[in-house]
């Protein structure tokens, strides 16, 4: 029994020792949490972000760090599911970092955007659409990207105006983003489009040819998909195979390389809405440059990461603390010129220059077709 | 009705590969009592090993020379690799526990299931694997159906392959063993049946199955992940017991019935019930006849 206890009492004093060991590190370092799908079908996409990051923080850390200390990534994976968004909201909460660069989907960034207000600490999404997200009313959460309801009526606007459709069929992945952007996108078709079917896959599924094979029945010139690209490069995919060939139109979550190796041939002429491409930035030709060489090809939101990581860091900056109310006040006041150019924010925390335009797949490239 | 005929071709695509992987758990059911529940990995093992075994012909020049040949040669080299893995966890986690009580061996390959994904997950990345597009989709359309050539190949080899199954279980001396060892294996033994080659090759041929139609639903649908042997590991044994689990034709009815059922479920109710369906065949099975259409035992384990 007596040596039962010893062992016990000497795993607990070791455990402490490795705690309190943990909380001195900690000190020297201001943490910026990191969170997105890094594995899973989307962890492409949690990788651009991780990668997006790393390259703000060596930056700054090259210079020196912020408030004078070096600057420490802690990454978190979602993979992309909602409860697991909740737990590491949590994780990082108490990991004590001064702000989070985060979440990468609408079903995960809204539930854990409450756990980083109850914890102090602003969150800025690079990719999170859904308009839910600052309509909450919280203090703490930014959006360096657009609104699903500017993207969705983007897209009604080409179909409606430029390819004249009638019959149109919507599908979602009946996720927060998903089913969100094709509803954005069906309100904005006005009456002289007919919906002639509206529907919904399951995500992680490989199998759409049953509502693919009903939606051929119904005879749409227009296929629009709301979701992610391993789901929307399946659809377009199967879709050929039926001989199902509508004009397809889809949002961001469908604008990596991925969807077009997915899809295959049938990918081609695919048309998106994306915000325009950095690569005609003059502002982003140094970070592209940088990315490329340290990381390979950049993927749609690398480059909103990079300058979210950015946008978080000059904020503690100019505060001269990592009190997580002082700096979204910074962050809300402030105006910002990263890679994308000029970035501000509005009271509810969109990103009030965002806008968005109409890219198509063009041999096997994703190729900006409006202005 | 051109709608109504696509949905079924769509479904008796599926349902074929349901089929294959629903054999490997009935048979085994059938001789030990155990519901292996590492074999959706085993199709999983399959697809990713399909995708590599066809790269590597494609670099070495083969896929340019003859398609058809390359992937018969994938087919039957992941084949015979998932069955050298289900041998081989036939020994490692069933055999030490032939005599502990039913629950240890099933948690054993709930061990193993588990152990495999994670094992192709760190060695493959968590990412998506793209099947090389070597396939070309081309098809032919009867009435309105399209029916690409894949679905054709599919349906084709699964029919080959329950045929052969069949002709192996009812024609050789094995086969014979095989439904002596299920009907009592100790008194199998007595009569001089060598029980435990009987199992390795349960084991053998139902990982064999299971790995063709996992390269087959690679080649399919063009998309592989460490994750996609759980959910179709779960519809086969559903369709297992749907045709009686221990029972072999019932496998393949059960695989073939539940394609199908999901497909007109997914294309004329709600798609996005699409798994739901199977689920649902389960529970109805389970109390309007719980032996499975064709099922004589009552599944009194698990």
């Amino acid at each position: 029994m007596l040596r039962k206890f010893a062992v016990l009492a000497a795993a607990i004093i070791s455990m402490a020792i490795l705690v309190s060991a943990c909380a001195k590190k900690g000190e020297e370092t201001i943490k910026i949490g990191i969170a997105g799908p890094m594995t899973g079908d989307q962890s492409k996409m949690g990788m651009d972000f991780k990668n997006g990051v790393q390259l703000a923080v060596d930056e700054w850390n090259a210079r020196g760090g912020v408030l004078g200390k070096k600057i420490e990534m802690v990454v978190e994976d979602d993979q992309h599911d909602p409860k697991q968004a909740v737990a590491i909201a949590n994780k990082l909460v108490n990991e004590g970092v001064a702000g989070v660069v985060g979440h990468f989907n609408s079903s995960c960034s809204i539930p854990a955007s409450k756990i980083y207000m109850d914890g102090g600490m602003p969150m800025i999404t690079p990719a999170t659409t859904n308009p839910v997200f600052t309509e909450q009313g919280y203090w703490n959460v930014f959006r360096v990207c657009g609104r699903d309801d500017q993207q969705g009526k983007a897209a009604a606007l080409y179909v409606t105006g430029t390819l004249k459709a009638t019959k149109v069929a919507v599908l979602h992945d009946k996720t927060t983003y998903g089913q969100g952007l094709a509803d954005q996108f069906k309100s904005n078709l006005g009456n002289s489009v007919e919906v002639v079917y509206y529907g919904s896959v399951i995500q992680g599924d490989k199998d759409f040819k049953s509502v693919l094979a009903s939606i051929k029945d119904a005879g749409p010139q227009v296929l629009y998909f709301g979701g992610i690209y391993p789901e929307g490069g399946l659809l377009v995919k199967q879709a050929s195979e039926l001989g199902l060939n509508p004009a397809c139109i889809s949002g961001d979550g469908c604008i990596d390389p991925k969807f077009i190796e997915i899809g295959g041939s049938a990918a081609e002429g695919v048309y998106l809405t994306f915000s325009p491409d950095p690569e005609s930035f003059e502002t982003a030709k140094a970070f592209l440059a940088e990315y490329h060489k340290k990381f390979g090809p950049h993927g749609p939101y690398s480059i909103y990461a990079y300058d979210a990581a950015n946008i978080m860091l000059k904020a503690i900056a100019d505060t001269g603390s990592t009190d997580g109310k002082a700096v979204a006040e910074a962050i809300h006041k402030g105006v910002f010129d990263g890679a994308l150019g000029r970035v501000e924010f509005d009271d509810k925390g969109d990103n009030k220059i965002a806008n968005y335009v109409i890219w198509q797949v063009k041999e096997g490239r994703f190729v900006q077709v409006t202005n | 009705m051109e709608l109504f005929l696509q949905q079924i071709v769509n479904g008796l695509t599926v349902g074929a590969v349901y089929a294959l992987i629903a054999l490997g758990y009935t048979m085994v059911y059938g001789i030990l009592q155990l519901i292996n529940f590492a074999h959706g990995e085993i199709y999983m093992l399959g697809a990713y090993l399909g995708i590599i075994i066809l790269a590597f012909l494609t670099a070495a020049g083969l896929t340019a020379v003859s398609l058809p040949l390359a992937i018969l040669l994938t087919i039957i080299a992941a084949g015979a690799i998932c069955a050298a893995y289900g041998a081989t966890i036939e020994k490692v986690a069933y055999k030490p526990l032939r005599d502990a009580p039913r629950l240890a061996p099933l948690i054993s390959a709930m061990g193993v299931s588990i152990f495999l994904q994670n094992y192709v997950m760190l060695t493959q990345g968590a990412t998506d694997k793209v099947f090389p597009a070597v396939i070309p989709a081309a098809g032919v359309t009867v009435h309105g159906v399209e029916i690409t050539f894949l679905q054709i190949f599919i349906m084709a080899a699964s029919v080959v392959l329950m045929a052969g199954l069949h002709l192996f279980i009812m024609k050789t001396r094995m086969g014979r063993a095989m439904r002596a060892t299920a009907l009592d294996m100790k008194m199998a033994g007595l009569v001089g049946v060598n029980t435990d080659s009987v199992i390795s090759v349960t084991f053998i041929v139902g990982s064999f199955l299971a790995a063709v139609a996992g390269v087959m639903v690679a080649m399919y649908y063009g998309l592989v992940n460490f994750s996609i042997g759980y959910l179709a590991g779960m519809k086969a044994f559903t369709a297992a017991v749907l045709g009686g689990i221990g029972n072999v034709p019932g496998a393949m009815l059960g695989g073939v019935l539940l394609g199908v059922l999901e497909s007109l479920g997914a294309g004329y109710l709600w798609p996005e019930y699409k798994d739901a369906f199977a689920f649902l065949v389960l529970v109805l099975i389970l109390i309007v006849r719980p032996q499975g259409l064709l099922g004589e035992r009552v599944p009194d384990k698990v």
